[in-house]
């Protein structure tokens, strides 16, 4: 753009005291052929960007690039931290919970909006801490009304000034410095939005990348322990100094009923109650594929860790650690236990140190759970069967 | 900014333009036609089915009380903060508060279907735990002696400050006060056990909403018959960031509402949620997000489309669509339930007799005030 200007004009300046005498001293030197530079006014004159011929800011490019930087890094963090590398269900939401993430995406976006637009001005305006600016007048941006232009081809200032005073000036001279130069700003080259374009990219990749990154959100695939797999916050089984029992853990209020509001077991905890239970209560359910793996899960999940897998102790936590040795569900005095005993014991706990888990699980797990330790047994008793993970035949041998 | 717009004014001082009252002769009939038609297909879906026909009344009753306080409301701020950009251009919302009297005969007429709506006002309402206890505020004697109250006070306000330009900020203290207590009276009991305390603020920026959209459509419309020779793109530019900011409030509002009931999952707040969120009223529920935020954020987020009377015009219409649907959304999944949504007759009827009745009592008092034989208002 530079190129095409002539290299030096003189530039000139004036002031009014009004803002109705600068809008038309600014529309009657565009019409004469001078180039005005500039205005200095106390406050935003209404239709001076039109009578300068001020092309529309380009500040609104920056501000869209970086509202979407804004919007691409809150999306984009918030959906690895909390969906891929460390997915932690909280509160029941799914792992890529939208709406959550909406707050934190609108704050980011309108604060690098923000802050980016301010930034871009400084840089367009070229506007820096510690920039010299020599006095244009001293009522600039004070009372005063001021002007800068550049005379026209073949005019001579004295003409431009009496045209001036006539306008209303009450006072303009020529300009020494040459420090109204205007030029392109950053934001007006393609260079300046494919550069904030091209810094996006990573976060935009990050989005898009999402559903190839990790199909599996039950593992987390990174593993630093920065104390997470040692926090400092008291543990399930820990001593406490503070609560009933001196332990962390704590038993439900008595009288907890499960939130699937089954009605009350007309039994009571102890070994008698069990027996009792033994000789009064038959499973109501037959076994078929969908309780076999219902109850396999259970199983897995709840009683495994202490009974193990195969339910013989192996590959118990408790038994690896030398606490103490739960009963052994595949040997032969658990076998003869009647449905309704074992029942009684996943319900209100075991004679020794079992709890119950009647308020953890719903009275079908319970029988589900009965049926899967059945076949446990069987699998158990017949040397050469292998019983999981493939179930040998939990449903063809009985109807 | 002082680009020509693409399609010019008319010239006023040509023959055979027909001025403000030719169109108004000319609108007439059709808005008869529109509210003897409305009034059947609403009589016709009461017959039909009483839930959805008392449904659409109150429906049409509330929103166009909502047009005319939308237009008392930005008649107001103007008065108190004393601006004058908007002089020029909008003559609507001056209009728009005659609204307010035929609103409340409606309203009132729900007197005769509260039962079918409202589950407070069934006999049996006494002997249900959890709504015996309400029934001191919500009873129908007491009900619709607070919809008088209330329309009184609307009515009252209006016209003192539509005529003699008195009292802006009494309103607003008074308008705060009763169209928390019209939202949380006339929408959120129909489903009593609910509740939501951000819902009348919900309320108010549908509302503003739309009585800016309407004031930004006869703005245009009156440009292009000529009767607003001096305006500029800049005060299209000036409605356009008005109804970008408040579409964006709108959306604001709604997040915050749906956000604390989502997160906290309590079943009585989510309970008439998950109606919404799930099943048959789903695609509308975000469908409402379309047109009251996704289109119109897209639609206006350049400048230039701004100033642009056809995007505004389009932008417009889509928020006022957008409006209907949010109200239907607020007041038919209570009353119909699990029956999924519904167009129909009555749906219809509500519609015409909305259109037809806004017609009909606003232009009168549009024609009193833009006089368009004398003062032509002239922008700057």
């Amino acid at each position: 753009m530079s190129s095409t200007e002539p290299p030096h004009r003189s530039r000139f300046r004036a002031s009014f005291a009004d803002p109705e005498q600068l809008l038309g001293a600014v529309k009657h030197l565009r019409a004469a052929g001078h180039r005005v530079l500039d205005t200095y006014t106390p406050f935003p004159v209404h239709g001076m960007d039109e009578a300068m011929g001020l092309r529309p800011s380009r500040l609104p490019r920056a501000c869209l690039a970086f509202a979407a930087l804004g919007l691409a890094i809150a999306g984009g963090f918030q959906i690895w931290s909390s969906a891929i590398d460390y997915p932690l269900r909280t509160g029941g939401k799914p792992l890529l919970a939208i709406p959550a993430f909406i707050p934190v995406a609108f704050e980011l976006t309108v604060l690098l909006a923000g802050l980016g637009v301010v930034a871009s001005f400084f840089v367009a305006a070229r506007m820096r801490p510690r920039l010299r600016v020599p006095d244009l007048h001293p009522g600039a941006n004070d009372d005063q009304f001021i002007l800068a232009a550049e005379l026209g081809a073949d005019i001579q200032f004295p003409a431009v000034a009496r045209e001036l005073m006539g306008l209303g000036a009450t006072e303009s001279s020529l300009l020494l410095d040459d420090r109204f130069q205007r030029g392109d700003s950053f934001w007006d080259r393609p260079a300046g939005i494919g550069a904030l374009l091209l810094a996006c990219l990573p976060a935009f990749l990050l989005l898009v990348s999402v559903p190839f990154l990790n199909r599996d959100f039950q593992k987390r695939n990174l593993a630093w322990d920065g104390g997470m797999g040692a926090p400092l916050s008291a543990q399930a089984y820990d001593a406490s100094g503070v609560l009933p029992g001196g332990q962390v853990l704590q038993s439900p209020p008595p009288g907890t009923l499960s939130r699937r509001s089954e009605a009350p077991l007309a039994f009571a905890p102890g070994k008698a109650e069990a027996e009792r239970a033994g000789r009064e209560l038959q499973n109501p359910h037959q076994p078929t594929q969908a309780r076999f793996n219902r109850g396999k899960l259970v199983y897995e999940r709840v009683c495994a860790t202490c009974h193990g897998r195969e339910g013989d102790n192996n590959g118990s936590l408790i038994v690896a650690r030398g606490a103490f040795a739960p009963t052994v569900l595949v040997s032969p005095v658990v076998r003869d236990m009647p449905d309704g005993r074992l029942f009684h014991i996943a319900t209100f706990g075991g004679p020794t140190k079992m709890k119950g888990y009647g308020d953890l699980l719903s009275r079908e797990d319970r029988w589900q759970v009965v049926l899967y330790i059945r076949e446990l047994q069987k699998a158990a008793a017949k040397p050469a069967a292998v019983p999981a993970p493939a179930p040998a035949t939990p449903t063809g041998a009985q109807p | 900014m002082s680009e020509t717009f693409t399609v010019p004014a008319r010239d006023l001082t040509k023959t055979g333009i027909p001025t403000l009252a030719d169109i108004g002769d000319r609108l007439r009939g059709g808005a008869w036609v529109f509210v003897l038609l409305g009034a059947l297909l609403l009589g016709l879906g009461l017959v039909l089915q009483a839930e959805r026909g008392w449904g659409n009344l109150l429906l049409t009753a509330f929103n166009l009380a909502c047009v005319g306080l939308g237009g008392l409301f930005l008649l107001a701020i103007q008065s108190i903060t004393g601006a004058r950009w908007s002089d020029p251009i909008l003559k609507a919302h001056r209009a728009m508060p005659a609204l307010l009297p035929v609103a409340g005969v409606l309203m009132l007429l729900l007197a005769f279907g509260a039962p079918v709506l409202y589950p407070w006002a069934r006999p049996d309402a006494a002997s249900q735990h959890l709504l015996h206890g309400r029934l001191g505020w919500l009873n129908p004697p007491f009900f619709f002696g607070r919809v008088v109250l209330i329309f009184a006070a609307w009515i009252w306000a209006g016209r003192r400050l539509t005529q003699q330009g008195k009292g802006a900020a009494p309103f607003i203290l008074v308008f705060g006060l009763t169209f928390s207590l019209a939202n949380f009276d006339w929408l959120m009991s129909l489903e009593p056990v609910w509740s939501s305390t951000i819902l009348a603020i919900y309320g108010f920026s549908g509302m503003f909403l739309q009585g800016i959209a309407i004031v930004t459509i006869s703005a245009i419309v009156l440009r292009r018959v000529g009767l607003l020779p001096a305006v500029s793109k800049a005060q299209n530019h000036d409605l356009g960031k008005l109804l970008f900011a408040f579409s964006c409030f709108w959306a604001y509002i709604f997040l915050s509402q749906f956000l604390l009931i989502w997160y906290a999952n309590i079943p009585e707040e989510t309970g008439p949620m998950r109606l919404l969120l799930q099943g048959r009223w789903m695609p509308l529920f975000y469908l409402n997000l379309l047109l009251n935020f996704g289109l119109p954020f897209v639609l206006l987020l350049q400048r230039k489309a701004k100033t642009s009377e056809t995007v505004l015009l389009a932008t417009c219409a889509i928020l006022l669509a957008g409006r209907w649907l949010d109200l239907y959304l607020q007041i038919m999944p209570p009353v119909l339930r699990g029956l999924g949504p519904v167009f129909g007759p009555a749906e219809l009827g509500g519609i015409l007799l909305q259109l037809g009745l806004g017609h009909l009592a606003c232009w009168p008092v549009f024609m009193k005030d833009a006089n368009p034989a004398q003062e032509l208002p002239q922008a700057e």
